[in-house]
């Protein structure tokens, strides 16, 4: 890439940021205005729309995605304390991947049965929950919010699904100058778990490579018990031969650039795609270039 | 990019309401006749949930029989010995039916216990037993957003209106569907901000056909204890009541039946031009 398609790269980064700080001032002036006005939930979609394609169009890592995924959603929907769990099948257990709030670094060191609590409860179900009154109410939901020193007044808590399948749950605490989370604040949240979901199934595709293999040779049938420990271990190893590669660090690094233009919007892509086919293309007629001078 | 999904109560807020006008003489019934003096007597109906702590005041008079579906690796097993409940969202729902119909026959149903594992035909194996036991109502506060499941379920859903056994589904406030709250020959129920628990309104734009007091509710849990929580899953059981109770004083309606009848009583059906008073 020339200097001055590095120069206007960066302008159109800092043009990005530009439109991010517009949109989240504008985000600003409309919830003050929603504290005096009867029209909640028309600028609530309002909101919902800029703030989330801000977040999204931000170059940012999965977990940094995921971590505004949680802070925005707490944001919008007025909350003081935020977590994102995710489901150990193996321990059945849920364990904390995100945690806003003031006690969020304590918090994440409890992992929560299956089942245990609001948030072990909206896991095993499926169905998203409000809790009004948690302080007074809900002794068993409070455990580790207790154990922290943090009792909820009130709790929301949806479900990350993720073809068919809840993978985890994302919850709010306490929501700031109301009694309770509505049901608004239900859908609202569901939409919020949905963009997470998608963002934590991406970043899963790698690391279940491996256990996806054990797990299909573990499967087959008709193979025999010796056969299939052999085929295990091969493929084991040519992962490990893969991963270990500096061909596939270098592609991956590569893979990271391309999805992280691709967060930029369409026009960012096409440009990294044109540039891409141009330089592919140039060494493509190298390669012919060079064969055509080689031996007949 | 955001699509915007079905919110299934929103046809149930002060603005977007629906005023319904009647087709007489077919809605020319008062809710006197429908189930004034009702009270559940003779009509059984199933909670296929977490279990029903039977020992929580709100639930009050003994329940008529429990079934714990347990996955085997040889099959499904059904044990009627009686059981707790898991969680507590049973309990709150067992509670509300009893609130509106305390003198029901109650059988709780659980297919969800410990672990994650097979839950849907376990929540399948569930529902046949309430549709093939003679069950005249059920409450199904729970679903699953398993595509799998969609033709099993629909020939269960099929199966119990064909027997007259009427289903009362929780729809999924999720941008999922969910099964089986999303077919024709369920009653599928989204919650309302209203706390009278014979306030309900009918949506003429189904999927979700009526709405239900399920907003900051206080409902029985587990341990004895109580709880004010939101979610359709606690409006579905307002009309599972009031069904319970149209049912003990007209036995034997069908499910089309019911539905016309609710939909005729329904908070947002207009009388003389004004909104039907309850």
């Amino acid at each position: 890439m020339d200097d001055e398609s590095l120069t206007e790269g960066q302008n159109g980064l800092s043009q990005a940021h530009k439109t991010i700080a517009e949109q989240q001032a504008e985000i600003e002036q409309l919830r003050s205005r929603l504290a005096n006005e009867n029209f909640t939930q028309v600028l609530r979609t309002a909101l919902i729309t800029a703030s989330t394609a801000a977040t999204i169009a931000s170059p940012v890592t999965h977990s940094q995605l995921l971590e505004m995924i949680v802070a925005t959603a707490a944001h919008i929907l007025s909350a003081q304390a935020a977590s994102l769990f995710l489901i150990d099948n193996h321990t059945q257990e849920l364990i904390f991947e995100v945690a806003l709030g003031q006690k969020a670094d304590e918090v994440k060191k409890f992992r929560i049965p299956l089942g245990h609590g609001i948030a072990g409860l909206v896991a095993v179900s499926g169905q998203p929950m409000a809790v009004a009154n948690a302080e007074s109410d809900l002794r068993q939901a409070s455990d580790v919010a207790r154990a922290v020193g943090y009792v909820p007044r009130n709790i929301l808590c949806v479900p990350l699904v993720y073809n068919d399948r809840t993978i985890g749950v994302l919850e709010l605490l306490d929501k700031t100058g109301d009694s309770s989370f509505g049901i608004d604040d239900m859908h609202v949240l569901s939409m919020f778990a949905n963009q997470a979901a998608v963002a934590i199934e991406q970043s899963r595709m790698h690391d279940s490579l491996v256990p996806l293999i054990v797990e299909v040779l573990q499967s087959a049938g008709g193979i025999a018990e010796q056969t299939k420990e052999e085929l295990q271990q091969q493929a084991l190893d040519f992962i490990t031969a893969i991963e270990e590669s500096p061909a596939y660090h270098n592609a991956m690094k590569l893979a990271r650039l391309i999805h992280e233009i691709s967060w930029q919007g369409d026009e960012e892509l096409k440009l990294c795609y044109v540039i891409l086919s141009n330089f592919a293309e140039y060494l493509r007629a190298r390669a012919k270039a060079t064969s055509e001078l080689g031996w007949l | 990019m955001i699509t915007r999904q079905p919110e299934w109560s929103k046809p149930f807020t002060a603005d977007a309401l629906q005023k319904l006008t009647p087709v007489l003489p077919l809605d020319n019934i008062t809710r006197e006749w429908a189930w004034e003096g009702g009270t559940g007597k003779g009509v059984k109906v199933a909670v296929i949930d977490s279990g029903i702590d039977a020992s929580h005041p709100a639930i009050g008079a003994p329940l008529s029989g429990y079934v714990t579906v347990i996955e085997k690796p040889e099959g499904m097993l059904l044990d009627t010995a009686p059981h707790g409940d898991s969680y507590g969202h049973g309990t709150a729902c067992a509670g509300i039916i009893r609130s509106l119909a305390p003198d029901c026959e109650l059988y709780s149903i659980k297919v969800l216990g410990e672990g994650l594992s097979g839950r849907s035909t376990v929540f399948a194996a569930g529902l046949r037993w309430a549709i093939e036991n003679g069950m005249h109502a059920c409450n199904l506060s729970l679903g699953t957003t398993k595509k799998d499941f969609y033709a099993l379920l629909h020939e269960l859903t099929d199966l119990a209106y064909f027997r007259n056994v009427v289903l009362v589904t929780a729809a999924n406030n999720m941008p999922v569907p969910s099964f089986p709250s999303v077919y024709a020959s369920v009653i599928s129920v989204a919650a309302h901000e209203g706390k009278d628990p014979f306030v309900f309104y009918y949506n003429p734009h189904p999927p979700v056909e009526f709405g239900a007091p399920g907003i900051d509710v206080r409902v029985a849990w587990k341990n004895g204890e109580w709880l004010t929580t939101t979610g359709n899953s606690f409006a579905a059981p307002h009309i599972t009541g009031i069904i319970a109770r149209i049912l003990s004083k007209h036995p034997g309606l069908t499910v089309f039946q019911i539905k016309a009848i609710l939909r005729a009583l329904s908070s947002n059906m207009t009388r003389d031009g004004s909104e039907h008073q309850v």
